[in-house]
């Protein structure tokens, strides 16, 4: 017995793929990145550089460029999180399970993938001013791969949890 | 938690390690290989054929016969393009039994097709340095749909068709009986009830 056959593996990766162009096409137009996407970019960044302070950094934030004495980054889209919670929320509307479960992956992946993003802003700003030779592989390499790596494994644990049922059945 | 949650975990911090040290090491190797294979792509889009891709060191140059000889050339660094093999490499790692022949040959498979994905995602990233970010040459060779359609798609693939890619062919080329695999918790505590049951 397979726990996963091919063809439901396709249809996953259909309904995946569908997903996530709608996605990004709703998130790319302007009016919805100038209304929902930066300010929700600029919230996280207040709340980073709030972090910072409480670690003794002197950060300030105009939009979401947040500065520091000797360095600033501006968080944009790939910095925000939204990239791996879209590829989350593909990931969830694709499977097949009930629409209860589905709205508590999103909201849970949600709220758990910005909480890792915040520390991942606040680590990349705190490597940038103080260790800025290793800033450009943690920027480009380390942290987005690893969180895109957590929404993969907030994903499956929440397929463990959530999709047994109806995959015994196509099995 | 499932009990096969932290070893699955520690594969994928070894394979994160592995993917990232693969990728720093080969990646002045890899832009030649990128260069060497995307530039005949780009050369059959052309009449006259110009462009012409000249690595330097990890960057990538685009040269075109027909720039001004004083004019400053663009340069891309394909690093930001191919970081999703290390995602690639920690997803197969995070399998049960990450070395078996299954595992490593549906990696191989896959980091062959990601390959083609790299030198397609090259492609499209020159394309839209042409019809957006050399002025009024741009304006002059690229009309707005065209320029829409190679900015939307070089941004697409950057912001999230590269990660979405990899994870796509990890999910369609790694083995069927993976821990990983989505439902296998339930199955195992299906089958553990099923034995409780029994014994009784």
């Amino acid at each position: 017995m397979r726990p996963f056959p091919g063809n439901e593996r396709s249809r996953f990766l259909l309904k995946f793929f569908v997903a996530i162009v709608l996605l990004y096409v709703f998130i790319a137009v302007k009016p919805v990145n100038d209304a929902v996407i930066v300010p929700f970019t600029a919230w996280l960044s207040d709340i980073s550089a709030s972090v910072l302070r409480i670690g003794g950094e002197e950060a300030r934030v105009n939009g979401t460029v947040i500065r520091t004495s000797g360095f600033a980054v501006d968080v944009r889209n790939g910095c925000n999180g939204v990239e791996a919670a879209i590829l989350l929320v593909s990931a969830i509307l694709a499977f097949p399970s009930a629409p209860g479960p589905k709205l508590l992956g999103i909201v849970g992946g949600f709220l758990l993938l910005e909480t890792i993003n915040i520390l991942r802003i606040v680590s990349l700003v705190w490597l940038g001013a103080h260790h800025p030779q290793v800033f450009q592989m943690f920027h480009v390499a380390v942290w987005q791969t690893v969180i895109i790596v957590v929404s993969v494994a907030i994903f499956l644990l929440w397929s463990w949890k959530f999709g047994s049922k109806r995959l015994a059945r196509s099995t | 938690m499932d009990r096969n949650v932290w070893p699955a975990a520690l594969r994928t911090v070894v394979g994160f390690l592995a993917g990232l040290a693969c990728w720093m090491a080969l990646s002045p190797s890899y832009a030649r290989l990128l260069a060497t294979l995307s530039e005949p792509l780009l050369r059959m889009s052309e009449i006259p054929a110009v462009t012409r891709l000249v690595p330097d060191g990890k960057n990538i140059v685009v040269e075109r016969t027909d720039f001004p000889k004083r004019s400053a050339r663009p340069e891309l660094q394909p690093e930001d393009l191919t970081f999703n093999i290390i995602l690639l490499m920690t997803l197969f790692a995070m399998n049960s039994s990450p070395l078996s022949t299954r595992n490593v040959s549906g990696f191989l498979a896959a980091a062959g097709i990601l390959c083609v994905t790299h030198v397609l995602a090259l492609f499209v990233t020159i394309k839209s340095i042409y019809a957006l970010q050399l002025g009024h040459w741009s304006l002059a060779h690229y009309g707005y749909y065209s320029r829409s359609f190679w900015s939307g798609a070089a941004h697409f693939y950057r912001l999230i068709g590269l990660y979405a890619i990899a994870f796509g062919l990890w999910w369609l080329l790694r083995p069927p009986e993976s821990s990983a695999g989505a439902g296998g918790s339930g199955k195992r505590k299906r089958q553990r009830k099923s034995k409780r049951t029994a014994s009784r």
